[in-house]
């Protein structure tokens, strides 16, 4: 790209590697952040860290080999280590690391008017904790940062990419007697988040949620919460979309392509391209240009995610989605922008169960699609509007099934992470009681 | 460095081997390097912290100006942070019967190949083992002069089996984890019934959620006292006023019958020679006979809050610390496994665990278990899946009324703060009475 700054180490380490191996790639990160840390309503801990992380990749005779080290000084130990990893790898089909291709220069998730100033996170906690003030819950923790990194892909085919992202985090916990409420935030750009509303939400959730009363076992029509949504699509759902568990045999669906596996409203897709959201770029972790990958079209499984990798041993094509895992994480199947969409409406038009959040969906059963978790937030809610709270119960199901019986979606989104979710309702949800 | 009242340094350095295979590939295998150092400033208020990747220990101008950086953070603190008095002192980390470092990794990827060729069964439809090796080498310096170095290696597999028939999809998952040395000679066993367990699985039924009797296995309960009371004891929740049981010291919140104990000093995987604030560290029961008896504390929740035990603050490489578990478990009690099936006659036996997790200012928690069994007339009977468990810290601690005499860990890892450590829990058989199931199981 345009503005790739020669790193004259990486160029080196490329140089380098090209003696062993046929193929050599280099994914550089550094960055900064800053952040500011309550102890209830004062701050107590301010951080600044300074990040960086260098992940090399050698292929030769489709053996992969990898290594990653938090030192860039010590390249040459790192390539050392890829090469002799790639030693140990089973031999795979392998037709080569994307070639460069033009493509714009601007950055989909950079906000060059975020500073990483101690001050301004100060500020955003200040404001949470203004927003807060509206109810007379105790706030017992929170915290707001604000990041920034640049991001560098090099490989043996001449790709010199180079990417910058920021982004600004904040949640807030509060507490009345012996209810608890959370709200959170995040985006690229820090005119996106609301600290005000963040604060006032989790201070609403804690005074809202006590005294609530028990909830008798039964079918129960549901509102989940984009928050509770995501929960259980994370831990359960999208891992089952990820190609190498398809054909490797870790996914319920594997089986299923072409087939209908939702209720036909139900759009589930990847848009890296997304101008402001967080997980948007326009290239992937290795170099592969991004684009929609459409999982589920009219509750029709037409997709499967796919790095260069999982495509080539399995006669596929890559879905440009490889993402790496932290500072020098090596690509590994995920998501962008993952998006849940399909017709809006009032999901609201009768009494339901609306579940703010769930604890321990990380404990479902990821193949099966088994889950029994508890609710927290939960309330009575008529018109939308939050009625009496209730108490304490698990709901159970399975992720997989609960896909075919959605019975509608609600008008708004929320971003959680990097997914893009509405809440969600379902007709005869079983909830036990206590 | 004027007004500076305490400072402390944590640098870690250390390399990471793992080797993964999948339905017989070799996916990847290898070794990655890291550097990370963690430096925290007292001032007169809160704290002011540096995190910093790819450190080079300095001493003179260099190291002042760093204290200096991390005391002009410290100035948008407002809360003043004080420092419980504590005792210093590291533990000898106990010895490796063999050196992970010495087995080359063709031998270790051979051996794991080995346990995941013993998953193999015409139901089991993938296979993966994961091998990890972890050494760190810690360096930690204070304010006043405290200096401790270790270095410790964790090692350790994981092995899935996943059996599938007619879209009926299960899985079984063993894994050993120890800081004992290098452990992956003659465990083909565990291959053989994470294989075993995903077949069986296919044929268990899905339990009809309510209140009903369960017995807990070691491993399970051990994940119970982790999450029932392990966290809701962690002083900085006691401090920000987010666990039930603050205020609770001396009070009785639960059988006589029933000690839960955070051991960091114990030889197992959650061990610890020295806190990450340079504290010795000390055997704290959390619940003695029933009764609240001591919070796990760092130095500042101890200042703060007080009635518990210091040496329990523990972080990730370049991580600031937080008060943290380390060998969380239950006592033994002088009930016999036949007693406590006896006992409970008509209910449920639960085994093994996915994890779980607590709301501790709400005092609610959840887990979940691998696979259980129905207990009828104190006989296992039906196999059981996807049994999760919930319960109130306040209300559950009483309703454990047998503990066994059989106690056993079990190796894993703890979240908190977005920082994951090595943690064991463990503890005998248990009868859990009123436990509240949910399973997915319909009339």
């Amino acid at each position: 790209m345009r503005w790739w700054v020669a790193v004259e180490w990486i160029e080196e380490l490329i140089r380098e590697g090209q003696k062993s191996v046929d193929e050599i790639e280099a994914f550089y990160v550094e960055g900064t952040s800053v952040s500011a840390d309550l102890k209830q309503k004062k701050v107590n801990l301010a951080t600044t860290s300074m990040d960086c992380g260098l992940g090399i990749r050698t292929i030769h005779k489709g053996r992969i080999g990898s290594s990653s080290t938090n030192d860039p000084h010590k390249w040459r130990d790192c390539l050392a280590a890829a090469v002799a990893s790639g030693k140990f790898a089973t031999p795979q089909t392998w037709h080569g690391l994307p070639e460069p291709v033009l493509l714009s220069s601007s950055s989909l998730s950079f906000d060059p008017a975020l500073v990483c100033d101690p001050e301004i996170a100060r500020d955003l906690v200040r404001q949470m904790l203004e927003g807060a003030a509206e109810h007379p819950a105790d706030i017992t923790a929170g915290s707001a940062s604000l990041s920034v990194s640049s991001v560098t892909l090099a490989n043996s085919h001449g790709i010199r990419y180079e990417d910058h992202q920021s982004g600004v985090s904040l949640s807030l916990e509060a507490i009345h007697r012996q209810s608890t409420g959370y709200e959170f935030d995040y985006s690229s750009y820090i005119g996106d988040v609301d600290p005000h509303n963040v604060g006032e939400r989790a201070a609403f959730y804690a005074c809202k949620s006590a005294d609530g009363k028990d909830i008798p076992t039964g079918d129960y029509p549901v509102v989940l919460s984009p928050l509770a949504y995501a929960e259980l699509l994370s831990n359960v759902f999208i891992p089952a979309l990820n190609g190498r568990s398809v054909h490797s045999g870790r996914s319920r669906l594997a089986t299923l392509l072409g087939e209908s596996i939702a209720d036909p409203l139900i759009q589930m897709y990847d848009d890296p391209l997304l101008p402001r959201a967080s997980g948007s770029t326009r290239w992937d972790g290795e170099g592969t240009p991004t684009r929609r990958i459409d999982f589920i079209r009219d509750g029709v499984l037409e997709n499967f995610a796919y790095d260069l990798k999982t495509a080539y041993r399995y006669d596929k094509k890559t879905t440009g989605s490889a993402v790496r895992g932290g500072f020098g994480g090596l690509p590994a199947i995920g998501h962008h922008n993952f998006i849940v969409d399909g017709q809006r409406g009032n999901i609201f038009d009768e009494r339901v169960v609306y579940i703010h959040n769930v604890v321990g969906a990380h404990t479902a059963n990821p193949m099966s699609g088994e889950f029994s978790v508890e609710i927290s937030n939960a309330f009575w809610m008529e018109d939308g509007g939050f009625e009496e709270p209730v108490r304490s119960a698990m709901m159970s199901g399975n992720v997989f099934d609960m896909h075919k019986n959605i019975a509608g979606l609600s008008k708004e989104s929320r971003t959680i992470g990097s997914l893009i979710l509405p809440s969600i309702k379902l007709n005869k949800q079983r909830i036990i009681g206590k | 460095m004027s007004g500076v009242k305490y400072y402390d340094l944590r640098h870690v350095t250390g390399q990471v081997t793992h080797i993964d295979i999948d339905n017989g590939v070799v996916e990847s295998a290898g070794t990655s390097f890291f550097n990370k150092a963690v430096l925290r400033v007292l001032n007169g208020t809160g704290w002011g912290v540096i995190q910093i990747d790819n450190f080079t220990p300095c001493t003179g101008k260099k190291f002042d100006d760093l204290i200096e950086s991390a005391q002009k953070l410290a100035g948008i603190t407002e809360e003043v942070v004080e420092l419980g008095d504590v005792l210093h002192g590291i533990l000898p980390v106990p010895p490796m019967k063999e050196d992970p470092r010495s087995v080359s990794i063709e031998e270790k990827s051979s051996l794991l190949a080995e346990i995941e060729e013993a998953a193999r069964h015409p139901l089991v439809t993938n296979r993966r083992a994961n091998y990890v090796e972890r050494t760190e080498q810690v360096r930690f310096m204070d304010s006043s002069a405290n200096e401790y170095s270790y270095e410790i290696c964790r090692s350790g597999f994981n092995v899935l089996a996943v059996a599938s028939r007619n879209g009926n999809v299960q899985m079984g998952y063993e894994r050993e984890h120890t800081i004992h040395g290098f452990d992956l000679r003659h465990q083909q066993e565990s291959g053989k019934k994470a294989a075993e367990i995903a077949v069986a699985l296919l044929d268990a039924g899905a339990v009809k959620g309510g209140k009903m009797r369960a017995v807990l296995d070691p491993e399970l309960a051990g994940v119970f006292a982790h999450e029932a009371v392990g966290h809701a004891s962690e002083g900085d929740l006691i401090h920000e006023g987010s666990s039930v049981l603050k205020g609770k010291t001396g009070e009785k919140i639960g059988n006589e019958i029933l000690t839960i104990v955070d051991d960091p000093t114990l030889s197992e995987f959650g061990f610890d020679p020295v806190d990450a604030e340079g504290t010795a560290v000390k055997r704290t029961e959390i619940i003695r006979r029933g009764i609240v008896n001591a919070f796990l504390h760092d130095r500042e929740s101890l200042a703060a809050v007080g009635n518990g035990i210091a040496g329990h603050a523990r972080a990730m490489p370049g991580e600031p610390p937080l008060v943290r578990m380390s060998n969380t478990f239950i006592e033994n009690g002088d009930a016999t496994e036949a007693e406590i099936f006896a006992e409970c006659k008509n209910g449920i036996f639960l085994k093994g665990s996915r994890g779980g997790q607590v709301d501790p200012g709400r005092g609610i928690f959840q887990f979940n278990a691998e696979y259980g069994y129905l207990v009828e007339n104190g006989e296992c009977t039906k196999m059981i899946r996807d049994v999760s468990l919930s319960g109130e810290i306040l209300v559950t601690l009483h309703k454990i009324t047998l503990c066994g005499n059989d106690r056993k860990m079990s190796a894993g890892y703890c979240g908190k703060g977005g920082q994951s450590v090595p943690v064991s829990d463990g503890a005998p058989h248990v009868l859990l009475l009123d436990a509240v199931v949910g399973g997915s199981g319909v009339d």
